[in-house]
Order: C-alpha cells, then sequence, then structure tokens
C-alpha cells in the first residue's frame, strides 16, 4: 500500500466519521435521523461559493455561520414542534425539511451547479516519506482528524459535553438530573451545524462546485455510517463511517473498471446484510462508550 | 344474519373508496386533456398506495423503497412493449443471458401483469430482510433497497439504457383501465388486511411482544404483506410506463418516493383509506401547485422552479405536527350506520370506537 493511497482513504474513512457522528448525535438526543443534515452542509457550501473571491479564512468563516444558522433554525421551525414524536415521525419530518431547503436553493441561488475554483495551494502536491501525495488530501486528513479530536475533546472534557453525553444516553434521565432540554438541544444542533461546515469545506475542495443536490451523498453516508456502527454510542458510529468510507475508497481501487459504476450497489448491499446480521449495528453490543 | 352483516360492513370501506376512485376517473374522462393526465395520474398513485399501504398500513413499518419495485415494474414493460424493431435499436448489445430481451413481447394486460410479478421476485428476494427489521432499521434497509436499485438501473448501460430514457412504449393505459386496476389494487390490499395474516400483523403493530406471545409469526406475515405491496407497486410502474411513453431512472428515486410518502401520510398511513384518499387529494394539490408555479393564478408570471416542491414539503411538515398519523388516523371510511347512531341518540357506550381511537401509535 502505498503511502497517498493511505493518506486518501484515512483521510476519507476521518471525513466520514465526521459525516456519521453529525448524524448520530442528533440521533442520540432526540431520536432524529436527521435527513436534512445534508443540506445544512449545502448550506455551508453555498457560503464557499458566494464568498469565493474573498481571502480563503473569510470564506471558511462564512462556511460555519451558514451551517450553524441554518441548524439552529431547522431545529426551532421544525423539530422543536416534534420533540416527542417517533423516531419514525421525526425521520419523515426530516425529510421534508430536506426537501424544503433544497427547493428553497434551487428557485433562489443555485438552480444549476456552480464551479468554486480551488484557492492555489490545494491544487499541489507535496512530499511526505519519499511518496507524492497531493495537498488536498493531506488536508482533508489533517482537518477532518482535528474536527474529529475537538469533537472528542468537547465530550470528554467539557460541562456541555458531559451533558450531551449524558443526553445521548438517556434524555428522559437526564432531564431529571438537570440537564436543560432547552440548553442541550440548541448545542447539539450548533456543535452538528459546526461539523457539517468542516464537513462542506472539505467537500467543496475536493469537487469544486456547489449545487442544490450535493447534499444527499454526504447525508446518505452519514445515516448509513450510524446505523452500520451502532447508534447507541457515538465512538460506534464514528467507528461505522470511518469503516465506510475506508470501504468506498478501497472499493475503487479493487473494483474492475466495468463494476465501478456499481460501487453504491455494493455498498448498500453490504449496508443491508450488516444490518440483518446486527440490527442493532457493529458495535452496540460491545460496551464501549466516548471518552 | 349478523355474519352477513359484518361482511356488508367490511365490504363498505372498498366500495367507498372505489366509488372515490371512479369519480375522479369519470372527471378525468368527461374533461379535457390536461385533466384526464392528472386523473390518470392519481389513479396510478392510487394503485402504488395502496400496494404501498397493505405492508405499512398493516405492520406500521414505513418503508421508503416501494417506488424500486414500481422501477421493476417500468423497465419490465419497456421490455416488453417496445416494439422488437424498436428495441434491437435502442438495445444494440445486451449481455448473452439477456437476449431473449430483445426478442420478447407481450400484450399490455400480460405485460402489466408480468411486470407485478417481476417486482414481486425482487419482493421475495429481499423479504426475508424485511421480516426481521422493524423501525428505523427498516427505513434504513428499505432506503438502501431504493439505492441500490436505482444505482443499477442507472449503471448498467447495456441492458437499461443507464440515465439515457427509456423511449417508444406504446400508450396503452386509459382512463377506464387505470381505474380498473386501481380498483383491483383496493381490493387486495383491503382484502389483504381482513385476512388472517393481515390482522395478526395489525396485531403485532399494536403491541408486537404480546402479538409474539400469542404465536404471531410476525416475521412470516411481515414478508407476506411485503410481497403483496411489490406486486401491486410492481403493476403500478407498469401502468405509469404505459401511461408516460418514455420514462427516465431519475423518476424512480428520492423525489417520487418523498411524493408517495407526502401522500400516505397526509392520509394516515396506517389506514388503506388514509392512503387512497391522500393519493387523490396531493394529486390535485400537486396539479394546482404545478399550475401556481408556472403563474396561472399569478397573471401569467411564472414562479421559480421549486415552489411547489416547497409548499408541498410544508403542508407535510404541518400535518406532521399537527396529525402525525394523518386525516384518518387508524380509521377506515364507511356509512354511518344506523344501529350506531340509534345507540348514540340514546346516550350508549362509545365502547365500540374505543378500541380504535384508543390504538397508539406503533414506535
Amino acid at each position: 500500500m502505498s503511502v497517498d493511497f493511505l493518506v486518501a482513504m484515512v483521510g476519507m474513512g476521518a471525513l466520514y466519521a465526521l459525516l456519521t457522528i453529525g448524524v448520530a448525535l442528533l440521533f442520540g438526543i432526540l431520536g432524529l435521523m436527521n435527513f436534512a443534515y445534508g443540506e445544512v452542509i449545502m448550506a455551508a457550501a453555498f457560503a464557499m461559493y458566494v464568498f469565493r473571491d474573498q481571502p480563503w479564512p473569510v470564506a471558511v468563516g462564512m462556511a460555519v455561520v451558514f451551517a450553524v444558522a441554518l441548524s439552529l433554525l431547522s431545529e426551532r421551525l421544525a423539530f422543536f414542534r416534534l420533540r416527542d414524536a417517533d423516531p419514525v415521525t421525526l425521520m419523515i419530518a426530516s425529510f421534508a425539511v430536506s426537501l424544503a431547503v433544497q427547493s428553497l436553493a434551487r428557485m433562489t441561488v443555485l438552480p444549476r451547479a456552480q464551479g468554486v475554483s480551488p484557492t492555489g495551494f490545494l491544487t499541489r502536491n507535496i512530499d511526505v516519506l519519499g511518496a507524492s501525495v497531493s495537498v488536498r488530501d493531506l488536508l482533508m486528513l489533517v482537518l477532518c482528524g482535528a474536527a474529529l479530536a475537538g469533537v472528542a475533546l468537547l465530550l470528554g472534557r467539557t460541562g456541555l459535553g458531559v451533558q450531551l453525553r449524558a443526553a445521548a444516553e438517556d434524555f428522559q434521565m437526564a432531564k431529571c438530573l438537570g440537564v436543560r432540554a432547552d440548553v442541550v438541544i440548541p448545542c447539539a444542533f450548533a456543535v452538528v451545524g459546526l461539523l457539517a461546515a468542516v464537513s462542506a469545506i472539505v467537500l467543496v475542495w475536493r469537487q469544486g462546485a456547489v449545487s442544490a443536490e450535493m447534499g444527499l451523498q454526504p447525508m446518505l453516508v452519514g445515516v448509513v455510517g450510524a446505523v452500520v456502527g451502532g447508534m447507541s454510542n457515538l465512538r460506534g458510529a464514528a467507528l461505522g463511517g470511518f469503516l465506510l468510507g475506508a470501504a468506498t475508497t478501497l472499493l475503487e481501487t479493487v473494483l474492475p473498471t466495468g463494476l465501478i459504476a456499481f460501487r453504491d450497489a455494493f455498498l448498500f448491499t453490504a449496508v443491508i446484510l450488516v444490518l440483518v446480521v446486527r440490527p442493532q449495528g457493529l458495535l452496540s453490543g460491545a460496551k464501549v462508550r466516548v471518552s | 344474519m349478523k355474519m352477513s352483516g359484518s361482511l356488508l360492513r367490511s365490504a363498505q370501506t372498498p366500495v367507498l373508496l372505489i366509488g372515490l376512485t371512479a369519480l375522479i376517473a369519470l372527471v378525468g374522462s368527461v374533461a379535457g386533456p390536461t385533466v384526464t393526465r392528472v386523473s390518470i395520474v392519481a389513479l396510478v398513485s392510487v394503485v402504488f398506495v395502496a400496494g404501498q399501504s397493505a405492508f405499512t398500513g398493516n405492520s406500521g413499518v414505513m418503508s421508503f423503497g416501494h417506488v424500486a419495485f414500481m422501477a421493476v415494474g417500468a423497465y419490465a414493460t419497456a421490455y416488453l412493449t417496445i416494439p422488437v424493431g424498436l428495441k434491437t435499436v435502442l438495445f444494440p448489445d445486451l449481455p448473452g443471458g439477456l437476449g431473449f430481451l430483445a426478442q420478447a413481447q407481450a400484450g399490455f394486460l400480460p405485460a402489466v401483469l408480468l411486470s407485478g410479478a417481476a417486482a414481486l421476485v425482487l419482493g421475495v428476494v429481499t423479504a426475508p430482510v424485511v421480516a426481521r427489521l422493524s423501525g428505523l432499521q427498516s427505513g434504513i434497509a428499505t432506503l438502501a433497497l431504493l439505492i441500490i436499485v436505482y444505482n443499477v438501473l442507472n449503471g448498467w448501460t447495456a441492458v437499461t439504457r443507464g440515465s439515457s430514457s427509456m423511449i417508444g412504449i406504446p400508450r396503452n393505459t386509459t382512463v377506464g383501465l387505470a381505474l380498473a386496476f386501481a380498483a383491483l389494487a383496493i381490493v387486495v390490499s383491503w382484502a389483504y388486511r381482513r385476512s388472517r395474516s393481515g390482522l395478526q400483523l395489525q396485531a403485532a403493530r399494536e403491541d408486537h411482544w404480546a402479538a409474539v406471545a400469542s404465536g404471531v409469526a410476525v416475521g412470516r406475515h411481515r414478508a407476506i404483506a411485503w410481497v403483496i405491496s411489490a406486486f401491486l407497486c410492481g403493476v403500478a410502474g407498469s401502468l405509469y410506463a404505459g401511461f408516460l411513453m418514455s420514462f427516465n431512472v431519475s423518476a424512480f428515486f428520492l423525489s417520487a418516493t418523498f411524493a408517495f410518502i407526502v401522500m400516505i401520510v397526509l392520509g394516515g398511513y396506517l389506514s388503506l383509506s388514509g392512503a387512497v384518499i391522500g393519493a387523490l387529494v396531493v394529486s390535485v394539490l400537486q396539479e394546482f401547485l404545478r399550475r401556481l408555479q408556472d403563474g396561472q393564478f399569478t397573471g401569467g408570471s411564472p414562479l421559480p422552479a421549486g415552489v411547489a416542491d416547497l409548499i408541498l414539503a410544508a403542508v407535510l411538515l404541518v400535518v406532521l405536527v399537527k396529525a402525525p398519523l394523518g386525516l384518518m388516523g387508524v380509521r377506515e371510511i364507511c356509512l354511518p350506520s344506523r344501529a350506531r347512531r340509534a345507540r348514540r341518540g340514546a346516550g350508549g357506550s362509545p365502547g365500540e370506537k374505543a378500541p380504535e381511537e384508543g390504538a397508539r401509535v406503533p414506535a
């Protein structure tokens, strides 16, 4: 295995783990399987497009602002009223939110895909351990790795993190013990917005384009990774996402060219098999917890 | 005497529902071509939701994958009804094992049934998965099924023409035929609902463990419902293809899934009446929104594309917040019976309706 392939594989795994945590966090706390997550990513990517002529830190900063704002707004407008609904109702509601945001984007600013030309330093290659690795792949690895470490720190070391984990574990009990729903839930949505922004930045750098439908693929990755990993704990979910990302990169390399078009079919068949064999997720039975 | 009375009562609902769809068909057959188009789409939607309701309504498990059966039905109809001459042009490099597709030909009615059978085969293959899963896991697995079917149809260019449109399907779906199949779908779905298997599945929907403890093989009944609904949804896809004459694989993905979910949830996904009424209402609403978007109500200036979807999504959200079980809940439409009215007039017990209204939302 060459170094550049390894960097790409681990980087993809880290990105997918990030996407997965964004879905799993809300699922743990609210029972919400958030199909609108992709649209939060789309909002951040859209900010990257609007501020594409500004220096890149501005674009990145605005991406975070847009994503967090949309995430909080979706909570206030839709999910706030459905706090006690069952998971399937919530899932359908998030489907509706997703469609609403997507059609809003399509009717106003993104009727068709828009290109975002990558900043100069992204297209270069540098030497790592004697192998030529693209800066793009390396940055994906570093950025997603940093975000993952940040989440782990937030959840493991801060008061808010403890509350979030308690809420994800058993929200009823946490409420009885003084965790305030009106604080924890918006905070969770804000964290999810932040994670979505990081993923969006990486995705825009990789694809060089922004479109109204761009959220679909990352959202599916997040949902599937969370289900495969087991949604009851965040570390399992992150591992599920990581495995999914690594498997995707591996499939792209291993599959013969004739079958590459069917990558998703193979991937989702595997997902169904995992669900059949272990409906609770790969890691759920093992007592693995965050921190 | 009592037996025939209950039979009569339980036949009320399908008869009323068929009456409603016949009304739509009647409007469609006397009015102009635009209305005819809307009414055929509505009738095909009725076939689909009656099919999905056979599974979702009885098991209480939401499915995001039934559009995959519709896609299989539509493609099967395309292979069976496109003239042979055109087919050799459309599919120049069919792989050896599938060469028979280029020669296959059937009249429309057998083609519809064969398309349903093709979807049924997919249903049988996937039934073991559905039998084992419920709740969220089932939602994800059915979504995965949709993605797999979409991916294969989109990627297998030699056989399915990939992302290019399937063209040259003769138009066979008339209002009358669509109505006939809508009626058939309602009858089949209702018959299953009242069958032993359907009732046991509903019992499991209300209380899984109690049903299991009473000896109900939940998985087996869920699989039966799944296969029946696969057949009906395949028929819906076939009718859809026979109406459109040309279609694209993107017609059978998330936006179609969403449209059908709006229908089923708006009407009430636990009740067949809810699904059928939802299909009719949403079909009319969609046409209204399409005209709104084209600017027919705003003085000719078209609104940006996406307004229709936005309003549809907003409608769904409002329904989910205000009435999570939809307009019908778990009820079915029926005529107010004289005996019940008399009892109510005398201030009699509401006991007869209580178990229905008290039915809880399945987790």
